[in-house]
């Protein structure tokens, strides 16, 4: 009589062969004693193997849900799509750089360009149409003046799940509503900010953060250039609590200059600026980074929020880089 | 339900575990299962199963080449105290469990990389013909891998046993 192979006992065992193998091993078994204790030897070891590989399992927890796997697919095929865009940034940036610089040769003065004389200086910082009297499609019945939840939520998308905004938020994401459409001419002016007065000094902590805790934190509205190396990320907070921090990223160009975007409230950022200009500064580390007086500075207020940027560059370039980063920013 | 829902839940676990044996670390174990199932998101595979333990397969060989890996490996070797040990257990307990962790972990590694995938996939619940269509080995020939590799195991375990109960005692 053939004995049952060992390999032919595990496939037995691992449920892998035919009904018609099983009935003719099983029948085999019930006459076989050697057989059926070699069954026997397999299924202990069978089971000792499977407890043993048991020991090697990891600390279970709580498995995300495939819904949240499916956004992570969908960002990333955003993501390439970010990568694509990426490319034009750069390439634009480097055109910017090179106008700006050439405009600089032709048209400037040897002179330092920008001087802070803030007494001469009006109304620096353009306001969004809105609020400054530009025709605007927008259809406001309220009469206040800055703040709209709908307009400052499109200034700065954050990456929050939509079951945490509020339902007017959301509503309005899904409606195109008037008050979100991109204004149909963009004011931007230089900000030689004047220097605000010794009571108005902001009682801010900085700290520095990195990239990947910035992007948590502000998700896609963190203000910075795609194409760029970035350097540092500061983020400073006037009032403890609250999403009212204001941030600055600070990227390097290949030649070594660095260019700071900023964004935060309105108040802050133009006093941040403003304190580019020498006067003692309210903010710790402001001189730290880096925000010098002699580099030129460009601002875009949208409601109660700013973005600015700064850098050792012309206007020009200045110019052309916040207009690409505001379009970019509202983009997302 | 979606299948691919449906393999989500009843293989998420098992795709971790398989890859925790092959990565030796848990939280790198847990990214690599997630990249695998947002893959087959993208691809929505004809047979999602065996794809992904294809893919996972691939992603841990990717990462054992990276030499992060061997420092990784350590640290779970040593028993560090900073990485804090499950609180419900006893400092007895928990040293207990490294210690036998670390004689399967050893053991496993005796097997060859063939038995040991054979092995590994067997037990993350794949059939003999899936582990034979990722494998490439016939389908007789798993059974007979299977039953070579749950021996050595064993076995491996077991001398490595009495080789510290020997060096206890002594």
């Amino acid at each position: 009589m053939r004995h049952i192979p060992d390999e032919e006992l595990h496939a037995y065992l691992d449920q892998a062969l035919s009904r018609a193998q099983c009935v003719e091993i099983e029948s085999h078994l019930a006459a076989c004693h050697a057989c059926r204790e070699l069954r026997d030897g397999i299924a202990a070891l069978r089971d000792r193997t499977t407890a043993l590989l048991a020991t090697l399992a990891p600390p279970r927890r709580f498995p995300p849900t495939l819904d949240q796997l499916s956004e992570e697919a969908a960002a990333r095929s955003a993501r390439r799509q970010h990568i694509r865009r990426a490319g034009v940034w750069a390439a634009s940036l480097a055109a910017a750089v090179a106008l700006g610089w050439g405009a600089n040769t032709y048209f400037s003065p040897p002179a330092p360009m920008r001087v802070a004389s803030p007494a001469h200086v009006p109304a620096p910082i353009a306001e969004a149409p809105a609020d400054s009297g530009v025709p605007n499609v927008a259809l406001r019945t309220d009469d206040r003046p800055a703040p709209d939840p709908s307009r400052s939520r499109a200034a700065t998308p954050s990456a929050t799940s939509p079951a945490s905004a509020p339902p007017t938020a959301s509503s309005s994401a899904r409606r195109p509503e008037p008050t979100i459409i991109e204004p149909p001419r963009i004011e931007v002016s230089t900000a030689t900010l004047p220097p605000i007065g010794s009571d108005g000094g902001l009682g801010g902590i900085w700290r520095t953060v990195s990239w990947a805790s910035a992007r948590n934190e502000r998700g896609d509205s963190v203000p910075h250039l795609d194409g760029l190396p970035v350097v540092e990320v500061q983020v400073g907070q006037t009032q403890p609590g609250g999403n009212k921090s204001i941030m600055v990223v600070a990227q390097q160009l290949k030649s070594g200059q660095v260019i700071r975007t900023i964004e935060g409230p309105a108040a802050d950022v133009s006093e941040l600026l403003a304190n580019r200009s020498g006067s003692p500064s309210p903010w710790p580390t402001l001189e730290g980074a880096g925000i010098s007086g002699g580099d030129g500075a460009m601002a875009l207020r949208h409601g109660d929020r700013m973005l600015a940027i700064t850098a050792p560059l012309s206007n020009d370039s200045l110019r052309a880089m916040i207009r690409r980063l505001n379009a970019e920013m509202r983009q997302k | 339900m979606d299948d691919l829902e449906q393999l989500y839940q009843t293989t998420y676990t098992a795709v971790v575990r398989f890859l925790y044996r092959k990565v030796w670390d848990a939280d790198r174990a847990e990214d690599l299962a997630q990249e695998v199932f947002v893959r087959a998101l993208a691809h929505r595979p004809e047979k999602p199963r065996a794809w992904v333990f294809a893919v996972a397969a691939n992603l841990a060989r990717d990462e054992a080449r990276a030499a992060i890996r061997r420092k990784r490996h350590l640290t779970l070797m040593t028993n560090d105290p900073d990485q804090a040990p499950a609180p419900a257990m006893a400092p007895d307990d928990q040293v207990e469990r490294d210690e036998r962790l670390t004689a399967v972990h050893d053991a496993l590694e005796t097997l060859t990389p063939r038995d040991r995938e054979v092995l590994l996939l067997w037990d993350a619940g794949l059939s003999y013909p899936e582990i034979a269509a990722q494998t490439g080995l016939a389908v007789g020939a798993v059974g007979t891998t299977l039953a070579r590799a749950r021996k050595r195991l064993v076995d491996a375990y077991d001398r490595q046993h009495s080789k510290r109960d020997h060096a206890a005692h002594s």
